[in-house]
């Protein structure tokens, strides 16, 4: 049985975990490729106006897994700490799906909800399994495997402080994922903060990782920090937050302000509410600190590759001339 | 005699300045870019060797604005610097003291906040080009005067009307709607005036701590009115430095000029023939990947310049083969 994966939104944060799960339980899993203004644009076409960015390239990647698989795999992941929800567009994406692209190959769904307590949660897991095998002891290696591998993954980020492309590369489970060294002597280190899903889909982001290296810049992310400094760092600004996955962004935000960064960049998508709220905290408190420089880049399909450059150049000569005159 | 030059090559003026390593002037050009960036380089090298004394040296040349890696390959330049850094350099070699500057040009809008003589932070308009200098020429073309009309007609406002600033099209329908009901076309170009300068400071300087001293650059500050507007908003001083159209062009001049002190190199400056050169300017779509990039390029006599606009950098590295 083949199991396609859309590379978008939450693939960035559990591709693997995934992965090994459907693969413990003797599934095939097809990832999309990489984003492609093809994809982009097939995606936008499917969905009403004010749908958001992510949200877009999400359908265009189940659209380009027409065809290439037997089951679509789509989670409603509706919260993953027991008092903070996910966006809205988690909790429907895989009703959604189904009603936008009818053409889409049967969806297989789970429900993750962290605050209905952990015998729901295990529940939804086996229910997903059942799909595959009747022999629960199966199905419950299978999720201790893929939680590890989830774990190990993470290690990786927050130990060695790599960049998730880096930890693929380093996997070597990818073809063509090469990440090119960054370029000599590295002069400072810039904070990126945001979605994975807008840090590491460099069609949508315009190579700003690659970008920001290539500048003689190390680039640190959300998840490499753990997360105790994380939940630390948030609570100093908002207590505590609605959502989970911001809350990271703004714990991160609120770090790499204070410590191990001499710039921070938050990344949000056009027309995200809980994105716009989150920067605007990180660049208030950038303001009251005025520790080290902050700047926010909004990422649209119809966004200029002309614009971000200037933008990105502009911020690493600032970074880099307020280090040398230190 | 040493000189450095800068090339600033905007989406609508082109601008050159020639300094010595004094950092003095020592001519400058400002020409309409017409859509035609590289043609209008070469005239601005045409032009500025004329105003520069025979025996002068080139020792380095460096390029900015949004066609900068383009007149980079042109020209030779040693340095391709983005419009913030060199504007910011420009500004600061003036008045040192500055703490905010405020830069509006054909199709961009910018703000650069400055302490003790470093950039802090800074700001870009969006994608919307709103109350850019493009907005106001247009605008004064539709009510048929010229722009330089257009800031004497402004100033004898004395009643001026509220307009909507946050985008042009609503600001036009507005303005068209107030010149329907009988007001004075003063009135309107003020209120436009006031418009572009609420929305400049509610977009362009959100959040940005706007102190003085505090410097009005770029082409819309040759017009009064906008400056006088930016004046009552701000509620102090805004001052405009002399060449501020040029400042950027400025600023990269004395960018480079830091660059070959640091990096002891010969410039790679082409030469004032290269004026004389036939270029041309060719695009494809790369087809080696689903992205399909457009990719142009800059050929000089059947040979190919310089490549770019890929998403990777695939057409740099077979630029680079062919040139060994």
């Amino acid at each position: 049985m083949k199991i396609g994966i859309p590379r978008a939104l939450l693939y960035y944060r559990y591709d693997l975990m995934w992965q090994v799960f459907f693969e413990e339980l003797g599934a095939e899993v097809v990832i999309s490729p990489p984003t492609t203004p093809a994809m982009l644009a097939e995606g936008s076409s499917r969905v009403v106006a004010d749908t958001c960015l992510p949200t877009k390239v999400f359908l265009g990647h189940v659209l380009s897994l027409v065809g290439k698989c037997d089951y679509i795999f789509i989670p409603a992941i509706r919260s993953v700490t027991k008092d903070g929800y996910n966006c809205s567009k988690f909790l429907g994406l895989p009703d959604m799906t189904q009603a936008v692209i009818p053409e889409s190959p049967p969806v297989l769904e789970i429900d993750i909800d962290v605050t209905r307590g952990q015998r729901q949660f295990y529940q939804a897991i086996y229910q997903l399994g059942k799909h595959f095998t009747w022999d629960p002891l199966r199905i419950r290696r299978a999720s201790l495997l893929a939680w590890q591998a989830y774990q190990r993954y993470r290690e990786l980020m927050s130990e060695q402080k790599l960049t998730l492309p880096r930890v693929i590369q380093r996997r070597g489970e990818v073809e063509g994922a090469v990440c090119w060294p960054v370029a000599a002597p590295v002069r400072a280190t810039i904070a990126l903060i945001g979605h994975p899903y807008l840090l590491y889909d460099e069609y949508v982001n315009h190579r700003l990782i690659y970008r920001l290296e290539q500048a003689s810049n190390r680039v640190v992310t959300p998840e490499m920090l753990t997360m105790e400094e994380l939940e630390l760092a948030a609570t100093r600004l908002v207590g505590k937050a609605y959502w989970a996955y911001e809350e990271e962004i703004v714990g991160a935000g609120g770090h790499y302000l204070q410590n191990g960064a001499d710039g921070v960049i938050g990344v949000m998508s056009f027309g995200c509410g809980p994105d716009s709220l989150m920067m605007d905290v990180i660049q208030r408190q950038a303001a009251r600190l005025k520790s080290i420089p902050f700047m926010s880049l909004t990422l649209e399909e119809h966004t200029a590759e002309a614009g971000i450059v200037t933008r990105l150049e502009a911020f690493t000569d600032m970074i880099h001339r307020r280090k040398k005159e230190r | 005699m040493e000189v450095y030059l800068g090339v600033d090559v905007g989406s609508v003026t082109t601008k050159l300045a020639a300094v010595n390593k004094n950092g003095e002037l020592l001519g400058h050009i400002y020409l309409p870019t017409q859509g035609k960036p590289i043609e209008m380089v070469q005239t601005g090298l045409r032009e500025i060797k004329g105003q520069l004394p025979q025996e002068v040296d080139i020792c380095g040349v460096a390029t900015t604005g949004s066609a900068r890696y383009l007149a980079g390959v042109v020209v030779g330049a040693d340095l391709v610097k983005n419009e913030i850094t060199c504007h910011a350099m420009g500004t600061l070699h003036y008045i040192p003291e500055v703490q905010t500057i405020i830069e509006i040009g054909g199709q961009d809008s910018k703000i650069i906040i400055v302490r003790d003589g470093i950039v802090t932070d800074f700001g870009m308009n969006t994608v919307c080009a709103a109350g850019t200098g493009s907005f106001l020429a247009h605008q004064a073309l539709r009510l048929g005067i010229g722009i330089e009309e257009f800031a004497q007609r402004a100033l004898t406002s004395r009643t001026p009307v509220r307009i909507a600033g946050r985008c042009t099209v609503f600001g036009e329908s507005d303005m068209i709607h107030k010149q329907q009901m009988g007001h004075q076309i003063e009135d309107i170009l003020y209120g436009l005036c006031q418009a572009l300068v609420r929305n400049y400071l509610n977009n362009v300087g959100l959040g940005k701590k706007i102190d003085s001293p505090i410097v009005f650059q770029g082409g819309v500050a040759f017009n009064q009115a906008i400056v006088k507007a930016f004046h009552e908003e701000l509620k102090t001083e805004v001052i405009v430095p002399p060449h501020h159209e040029i400042m950027g062009a400025i600023g990269a001049a004395l960018l480079v000029y830091e660059e070959v002190l640091s990096k002891n190199r010969r410039s790679q400056f082409m030469g004032f023939g290269t004026s004389e050169a036939k270029y041309h300017t060719t695009s494809f779509e790369c087809e080696s990947c689903p992205n399909l990039c457009e990719i142009a390029q800059l050929v000089l006599d059947d040979q190919v310049l310089a490549r770019w606009g890929g998403r990777c950098d695939l057409w740099e590295r077979v630029q680079a083969e062919e040139v060994k």
